[in-house]
């Protein structure tokens, strides 16, 4: 029965990691560019206490062996990458990446991060920049007398310069995408950085080979459905509540054998 | 003779802790994708003089539940994903895959999940599986999923992270639309919770029951070695 409360512990644990991915996901349901996660559970090892048998030599009859399971473990968090929709906002500087791909931006340790949050602004300097002041990369700068910056779908970017009297290229948007996104490590300010499991990025510009293609005047809203996250709630308490009477109905079942002795 | 039922109540008690750890360990994978429940059953077996219990893993399908990650597999119907570790080939009812950074479909421990030429390298932006487990990248066949199964599904042994060993008879692959494979969805564990909760009243009353027998036994033991023979 030590053995039925430890595996009991382990059902109560990973409900416990999967409530805390859930929350996760709905404290983070308007995060621009957020992508859910959702956990993977397997079964951990199991214990073969009788092998199989033969019963009867003449028939060859036999009976299988019998495998106690020690409980579960948490396997993976792995994050969905779908695309989550498109939200208009008319500012000039917000873009959002319909399809596949991740906006570079220089990170102050000097490494590269990849986000889907497109919600830029400018730094005193002209230059794009993310909300933390992360400069996208390849740098594109606004000369300070530009008006009407756009950002057309193959991330051209165009202003209207004193002196001229069309618009002129000022830069061009680059983006990465990933063989395996799941692989990349989420650092928190809606940045990923690249891990051995992500694989190198794959850098070009929007609507190039397989790349997805830049939305002006957008945001990306997070991909989490609150029913979906309600739904898998309730799965988890209602997995908690299981495994806790399954404790307490060893802990009754150890002392009825402790009373045995008088 | 109480001596001999003090054995058989010993026995049975050690049947009900069994049940307890199978009941217990269903219960702990509720929510584990692909989780197929154990069963425990006590079993009057031909020549056999006391029952002896007897374990059978239910590998009904579980239902499906979407997701939407393309690498999401799961299985409609019997059958088994193949998958290769360090160990030797494993069965598999499929799940969440991966790739790794080479592109090579794995399931979530990292082992590659094999194909009918060896493991599938999926490098490209489009995936899609098919119903009959072709793999499609960027619509060009990468490789095509293997799809077994064994002729007696009971001599399958369980070894954790839902992978199974394969018995001595081999395995055979599918037949004609025996499964389909469902991409984005993941199947859920097929363990019963209603189930559960009242076998884990049945099997708390029975060994506290057993428990009482034993009191009784003892009780009879007890007068006489006290009682009998005592000189007045």
């Amino acid at each position: 029965m030590d053995s039925s409360m430890r595996t009991s512990a382990s059902g109560m644990m990973a409900q416990q990691r999967m409530i805390d991915v859930i929350a996760n996901n709905l404290a983070n349901v308007n995060t621009t560019g957020f992508k859910r996660s959702r956990l993977s559970f397997e079964d951990v090892l199991y214990e073969t206490v009788q092998g199989a048998r033969i019963t009867n030599a003449n028939t060859a009859e036999s009976v299988g062996p019998i495998q106690i399971g020690k409980g579960v473990r948490v396997g993976a968090v792995l994050r969905l990458h779908s695309d989550g929709a498109p939200e208009m906002t008319q500012r000039p500087l917000d873009v959002a990446i319909q399809g596949d791909g991740f906006f570079q931006v220089q990170r102050p340790d000097g490494t590269t991060g990849y986000t889907r949050d497109g919600g830029f602004t400018l730094s005193d300097g002209g230059s794009i920049v993310t909300k933390d002041g992360h400069p996208l990369l390849p740098e594109v700068t606004v000369p300070a007398d530009a008006t009407n910056v756009t950002i057309n779908a193959n991330g051209i970017v165009t202003a209207t310069v004193a002196g001229s009297n069309g618009p002129t290229e000022i830069g061009r948007v680059e983006i990465a995408r990933f063989l395996n996104p799941n692989g990349l490590i989420a650092s928190g300010q809606n940045e990923y950085v690249e891990s051995p499991a992500s694989g190198s990025p794959v850098t070009g510009f929007p609507e190039d080979e397989g790349m997805g293609g830049l939305l002006q005047g957008a945001l990306e809203s997070s991909n989490v459905e609150i029913v979906q996250e309600m739904t898998d709630m309730i799965a988890a308490q209602r997995a908690y509540e299981i495994n806790a009477k399954a404790i307490q109905a060893s802990d009754e079942m150890m002392q009825a054998t402790h009373g045995l002795i008088r | 003779m109480p001596l001999h039922g003090i054995i058989d109540t010993a026995r049975s008690l050690a049947y009900w802790e069994r049940l307890q750890d199978v009941t217990s360990n269903n219960a702990a994978n509720a929510n584990t994708d692909a989780f197929k429940a154990d069963r425990l059953a006590a079993h009057v077996l031909p020549g056999a003089t006391s029952p002896v219990p007897v374990q059978t893993t239910d590998l009904e399908p579980g239902a499906l539940r979407d997701t939407g990650r393309p690498l999401d597999v799961a299985l409609e119907g019997r059958g088994f994903f193949v998958v290769k570790t360090a160990h030797g080939e494993r069965l598999s009812r499929g799940g969440s895959l991966r790739l790794d950074a080479k592109g090579v479909i794995t399931d979530l421990t990292g082992n590659p999940v094999l194909g009918e030429q060896g493991p599938i390298v999926a490098s490209g932006a489009k995936l899609e599986v098919h119903g009959d487990g072709t793999v499609v990248v960027d619509g060009a066949i990468a490789g095509r999923l293997r799809l077994e199964t064994v002729d007696r599904p009971a001599t399958l042994l369980k070894e954790g992270h839902g992978r199974y060993i394969i018995p001595a008879g081999g395995t055979r692959p599918i037949g004609d639309g025996e499964a389909i494979v469902r991409q984005g969805s993941v199947e859920e564990a097929n363990m019963n919770p209603i189930q559960s909760l009242v076998d884990l009243v049945t099997i708390q009353r029975a060994y506290a029951s057993n428990i009482e027998a034993l009191h009784a036994m003892d009780s009879v033991l007890g007068a006489i070695t006290t009682e009998v023979g005592r000189v007045q």
